[in-house]
């Protein structure tokens, strides 16, 4: 009796805070790669800190991206472009901040930096690229997809460029301390934080839900359509920066090809956390709650010795299956509405 | 005949009159006459004549009159030209297809396994060699055409957006392909399967498809539902079309083109890899929007479309000719696609524009 009680409430809560299903699913998949590590590993996944702290680090990243996704997909857009300003961003940051003792320093005048300067060059970089892409698509009206697939390719070339391909070693000691530790989880969660209290409690979310809502009522209603698109864009872009600086700051190094296909996993933490691609619906404790699945079921896979093959394939579907769950909840709530109405 | 049409349109004083755009009006009447294709193959014309006239300037020879380059040129061009034109079919009918380079390459390399020679000791299914060419050509098509179906399927039944589905099987195709031989190559073929792509092979193939694709779609139900779907799909669905049947069937034809793209460019390079075909899927693209075919559906044709491959491909072996970078033709396609779709959807406006 008790327990049925208590299955009730827990669905009642499920329904007005959707992030308690998605937590449910979360523990769910943990726990079944902790039976199946018993099984065929014949040890535990979860009561592993190193285990657990790779998962946290490897989420951490891939996080950062998501959280300026998320905003995109909520405003009814869509960003592809993220894994390769990661690139693009960690090989501009990294070639400022190279040790003072290097003598072969790419900008030999450019060593010794405070950290507050590749910082913000990796970060500028990629507020830069989000403003293009902004521009491009709330100027011309292409597809969004379209321009940030085209972001895709130049920013993964540009980062080739940038150095001929070679790699950026060398980094300074306080620019490798970012990503020592936690501090890459600390980023996260403070970004994350940020954002979330941004887009519940001002004005800017206000706007970026409306647009994603209905864009035409919030251009009546007087959102500055064009503008607040081109914002969006840039936060997500400085976002990836961001991550970029982080990614190569743990690295220690700057590599153009580094976050090769993040902005797919970005874009499923993102949808997996119950953010509509169809816009104006989404939290960031949602996606928060999508990147740690994202990141136990890749350090599952592993973990159970799964070829990396397999996780391709297996993220492929997951984000088929996640959009199409999107799919069905949307057409089962407009159905409930039409009943309603 | 078009010449005096220019000139006498030029001269209509009506047209000068239109406001301030008078001159362009003058210019888009004439352009309006001849087919929507001579524009793109001016275009064409002028890139080949740019190139030619670098190359005396920078490199001291000839970009045309070379046999060499010119027959790589028309090698690559092919198989980028069968996905391109699968791709075009689905971009008529308001769809996207982002997969044609990961289902080539997977297609590629299952149909390598079943065309291994009995000679090579080493062969992925020591029990499937001398197997006739028949069969790993079929393979590879119908491995296409599979993915073709789970991508039309999940679109059609499920509703999700084309790019985000097409964007999963890009994924787990690679993964596919990867996982099929755990990352290794395959190759030793028998030699009936080597010659598909040997010699002018290729471009007879991509040519005898871009006809047939050009008849069914131009004098067949086949293409006029596909047109019909991309101009409004409502109306359509009411005029009985039956919408995802049809849809399954375009994104099955255009996998099964993949998987012909697959099996002729592993043939060419003799060897077939998990790697192969990255990227094609935006070289296919760009020139589906190069060739007048609209992001909006409803509008395209695969003549464009050929001319469009020819573009990408001059563009592509005029960079390697001037020996540019490699990243800096990334750059430039990147740029490309978008100012291409960028063109698209201001022609796309005018015409909504004009309509009302």
């Amino acid at each position: 009796m008790n327990m049925k009680a208590t299955l009730t409430k827990l669905s009642n809560q499920a329904k007005t805070h959707p992030e308690v299903g998605i937590f449910i699913v979360l523990i769910g998949i943990a726990l079944l790669f902790e039976i199946l590590g018993w099984i065929f590993v014949g040890q535990s996944f979860l009561f592993n800190q190193k285990r657990l702290i790779i998962i946290i680090l490897q989420v951490s990243i891939i996080g950062i991206i998501a959280v300026g996704v998320t905003q995109v997909i909520i405003s009814a857009g869509i960003d592809l472009s993220g894994g390769s300003l990661v690139g693009l961003a960690a090989m501009v940051a990294a070639s400022m901040a190279q040790d003072a003792d290097y003598a072969k320093a790419m900008y030999p005048s450019l060593t010794g930096l405070p950290v507050i300067i590749p910082v913000l060059a990796g970060i500028l970089v990629g507020v830069v690229a989000g403003c293009i892409n902004g521009g491009i698509i709330s100027l011309t009206g292409i597809p969004p997809f379209i321009a940030t697939l085209g972001m895709l390719v130049v920013a993964r070339a540009v980062a080739t460029w940038y150095t001929e391909g070679h790699p950026i070693f060398m980094l300074s000691d306080g620019y490798t301390a970012l990503g020592t530790g936690v501090r890459p989880v600390i980023i996260f969660i403070t970004v994350a934080l940020i954002f979330h209290i941004l887009l519940k409690y001002t004005v800017y979310g206000k706007h970026t839900y409306a647009i994603g809502s209905n864009e035409e009522a919030a251009r009546v209603a007087g959102i500055k359509i064009a503008r607040h698109k081109v914002l969006v864009y840039s936060i997500a872009g400085g976002l990836s920066g961001l991550a970029g600086v982080v990614m190569s700051a743990r690295a220690t190094m700057g590599q153009a090809g580094m976050g090769i296909g993040y902005e797919l996993d970005a874009i499923s933490a993102a949808v997996i956390g119950g953010t509509s691609l169809f816009g104006g619906k989404g939290r960031m404790t949602g996606t928060f709650i999508g990147v740690f699945i994202l990141g136990v079921i890749t350090s599952g896979f592993t973990f159970l010795r799964i070829d990396s093959y397999y996780q391709e394939i297996a993220k492929g579907a997951i984000i088929i299956t996640a959009i199409i769950f999107d799919q069905y909840r949307q057409k089962k709530r407009a159905k409930a509405q039409e009943k309603g109405a | 005949m078009q010449l005096t049409a220019e000139t006498n349109s030029s001269k209509d004083p009506m047209s000068n009159q239109i406001t301030s755009d008078g001159n362009s009006g003058t210019f888009r009447a004439i352009y309006r006459k001849l087919p929507t294709e001579f524009g793109i193959f001016l275009v064409f014309i002028g890139i080949g004549l740019f190139f030619e006239v670098l190359g005396w300037i920078f490199v001291g020879q000839s970009f045309l009159a070379n046999q060499q380059r010119l027959i790589i040129m028309i090698l690559q061009m092919a198989i980028i030209g069968i996905i391109a034109v699968g791709v075009t079919q689905v971009i008529i009918m308001a769809g996207i297809d982002l997969s044609g380079g990961s289902v080539l390459a997977f297609a590629g390399i299952v149909a390598a396994s079943l065309a291994q020679t009995s000679e090579y000791t080493r062969a992925v299914f020591p029990s499937l060699t001398d197997l006739p060419v028949i069969i790993p050509v079929a393979v590879g098509i119908f491995i296409g055409v599979c993915a073709g179906f789970v991508n039309g399927s999940i679109i059609a039944l499920s509703g999700i957006p084309p790019f985000i589905a097409t964007l999963g099987m890009l994924v787990s195709a690679r993964g596919l392909a990867r996982w099929y031989t755990s990352g290794a190559q395959v190759s030793f073929f028998t030699d009936d399967f080597a010659v598909i792509g040997s010699g002018v092979w290729p471009v007879v193939i991509f040519l005898a498809v871009a006809f047939l694709f050009h008849i069914l779609l131009r004098y067949t139900t086949y293409g006029k539902h596909t047109y019909a779907i991309g101009s409004n799909e409502e109306a359509a669905r009411v005029s009985g079309i039956n919408i995802k049947k049809h849809k399954m069937l375009v994104y099955m034809i255009a996998g099964g083109l993949y998987g012909l793209a697959g099996v002729v460019i592993t043939s060419r390079a003799l060897t077939a890899q998990s790697g192969a075909g990255i990227m094609y899927e935006l070289d296919a693209i760009s020139a589906v929007v190069i060739g007048g075919t609209s992001l909006f559906g409803g509008k395209g044709r695969i003549t464009g479309t050929i001319i469009g491959v020819c573009i990408l491909g001059v563009l592509t072996s005029g960079f390697i000719f001037l020996r540019i970078d490699l990243f800096y033709v990334n750059i430039v396609k990147g740029m490309l696609i978008i100012a291409v779709v960028v063109a698209d959807t201001y022609r796309h406006k005018r015409e909504t524009k004009k309509d009302e």
